[in-house]
């Protein structure tokens, strides 16, 4: 019996002029590591954006917890779902301690967030992060690494049940990669986060994800647990590519790279 | 990173502003002293006071304008997350001296040319973020290039409506136009005090909101906020602000830009403490420049409007060029 906390059934959302989503269905559990799988423009980072209301929903049905999202207070979602996003241009400096409080906007007074209460969660969550050393430093500075750490402390902060990582590890070198997910899965052991993971990284999902989620073109390819997700047939239809078992995951096929490319 | 606390901010931006008010009231084509206007006997009392009873409303009218248009500037630049938004680069002043003139131009009573001004800055506000929208969202460069149109429509209007008026009523086009503090009186300081209050009390209930756009829209968002009612909100006010200051003073540029700048490299980009902070720099700013103004080349005046642009184009340039 698992506990149901996200379900869409047919769901539509635009992006712009063009229907980014056309009848997605997913069921997600609490406490579930669900790694969001698909083309570019298959809607995986517009599903993340309806799920906390910067994009409303156009059509079918998204339920959160048992109400249908579009019921709840923006505010009172902000409290259970933390968003980070794929990539973000800071123009105006900003101390990276700051940019951790805005975690707690959600929680207090006028989205003014300051109390020693507040400091104290934002501090520990750029320990947990492994930032605290930054937290005077202003954030437009920091490295992709360092400032994707910053942005997880920022959810963590939120001291929200869900989180929504939109391409998490994408342009980092393998390094501060390896420490983002290390970080990502500690607290995800300590707190029993749910987690959705937009990502084009079918090892990392292999590895890291409990169900994924396979999104074509805004419709659901296929979803559940990992193991009756992610097959090689199921890939192909994805992808359009071929691909195989290789390892804990899968790769490529041989021999669909063109021109004598070696295989990868 | 420099961080201020904003109470010891606040305070010193106020006796800042209260210095510059006292240097300006007593600088001009006559010193006022204040000595003479405390003790207040005799001849020399009573020239004082004749000199105070013009002088203040001047001064005062000065602060008010320096104050509207520095905080229109500092919250456009937080919602827009961009450093070159300006009432005066994005063309809101221009439209509000066009709406303004147009309203003057059609036998409107003055007591409307704050409300005309207004509609005037609120349709280049929606017009120029329309002009500047792509794909969702406000593209800087577009931004800039539709406040240019916005400008060359509005001074093309201006000048047509200056054509047409005659006599007193070219003369007030031509206010509108360079923009001058000239012409304060005690009734326009208290005519224009309500809507600069009313401006300044919803962008600083705002301000908290509007730190949360410094990562985005879509990052406010998910915080929490309703961002398109806080952009509503806040390009109703910064309009609002902008129209009540051009309907008084005319077009003057670059204050909504300067201010904000240099507020935030003293005491960071907290907009609980950089929105407060602005209006008062922006009061001393305007107050010093127009005392500037009167006392440079005495008994004439220096345009008030080159006196900031003086200011400001150089620091627009250097904007520019720091911009990736």
């Amino acid at each position: 019996m698992t506990d149901t906390l996200i379900e869409a059934h047919g769901l539509r959302a635009r992006y712009g002029r063009n229907l980014a989503l056309e009848g997605l269905d997913a069921t997600i559990a609490r406490g579930d590591v669900v790694a969001v799988l698909g083309e570019n423009g298959s809607g995986k980072s517009t599903f993340l954006k309806v799920l906390v209301r910067i994009i409303p929903v156009a059509g079918g049905e998204l339920s959160f917890d048992g109400r249908p999202l579009s019921q709840i207070p923006r505010r009172d979602l902000a409290r259970r779902v933390a968003y980070v996003p794929q990539s973000v241009d800071l123009v105006f400096p900003i101390r990276s301690l700051d940019l951790v409080l805005q975690g707690r906007a959600p929680h207090g007074r006028g989205f003014a967030a300051e109390t020693a209460e507040d400091l104290r969660i934002a501090r520990e969550a750029m320990r947990a992060c492994d930032v605290e050393g930054l937290a005077e430093r202003d954030a437009k500075a920091l490295s992709g690494g360092e400032r994707r750490r910053v942005f997880l402390a920022r959810a963590l902060a939120q001291e929200a049940e869900v989180w929504l990582l939109d391409e998490p590890t994408a342009g980092l070198d393998p390094r501060h990669r390896l420490e983002f997910l290390e970080t990502l899965w500690r607290v995800h052991r300590e707190r029993g986060t749910t987690v959705l993971l937009v990502t084009h990284e079918i090892g990392l999902a292999a590895r890291l994800a409990t169900s994924v989620l396979l999104l074509r073109a805004g419709h659901t390819v296929a979803g559940g647990p990992r193991s009756e997700v992610l097959t090689a047939e199921n890939l192909r239809r994805v992808f359009g590519v071929p691909f195989e078992p290789r390892g804990s995951g899968f790769a490529m096929a041989s021999g669909v790279l063109p021109g004598g490319i070696p295989d990868l | 990173m420099r961080i201020v606390s904003r109470g010891p901010a606040l305070a010193a931006g106020l006796l800042l502003l209260a210095a510059v008010l006292i240097a300006a009231f007593s600088v001009g084509g006559v010193h006022l002293s204040l000595s003479d206007l405390a003790s207040g006997r005799g001849e020399a009392g009573e020239t004082a006071r004749m000199l105070a009873a013009l002088r203040w409303p001047r001064v005062l009218l000065a602060a008010l304008v320096g104050a509207c248009l520095a905080l229109a500037g500092a919250a456009l630049q937080a919602l827009l997350k961009n450093p070159l938004a300006d009432p005066f680069l994005l063309g809101t002043s221009g439209g509000a001296a066009a709406g303004a003139a147009c309203a003057a131009l059609a036998g409107a009573s003055p007591l409307v040319s704050p409300a005309a001004a207004f509609a005037g800055a609120a349709a280049a506000s929606v017009g120029v973020a329309a002009l500047a929208r792509r794909g969702g969202r406000l593209d800087l460069e577009r931004l800039l290039l539709a406040g240019l149109i916005a400008n060359a429509f509005f001074s093309a209007l201006l000048l047509a409506a200056f054509s047409i008026a005659s006599g007193e009523a070219s003369r007030t086009m031509l206010f509108w136009m360079m923009g001058s503090l000239a012409d304060a009186t005690p009734g326009k300081v208290t005519a224009l005090a309500p809507y600069a209050a009313a401006g300044t009390a919803v962008l600083v209930a705002a301000a908290a909101r509007l730190n949360l756009f410094a990562v985005g829209e879509e990052s406010a968002a998910a915080l929490g906020v309703d961002a398109e009612r806080t952009k509503r909100v806040v390009f109703l006010a910064a309009s609002l602000l902008t129209g009540a200051a051009v309907a008084f003073a005319g077009v003057i540029g670059f204050v909504g830009l300067l201010v904000p700048h240099g507020v935030r490299a003293v005491a960071g980009n907290d907009q609980r403490t950089l929105l407060p902070l602005s209006a008062l720099a922006g009061a001393a700013l305007l107050v010093a420049a127009d005392a500037v103004s009167r006392a440079a080349l005495a008994p004439a005046e220096l345009p008030i409007g080159a006196i900031t642009a003086a200011l400001g184009a150089p620091l627009f340039a250097w904007l520019l060029l720091r911009t990736p």
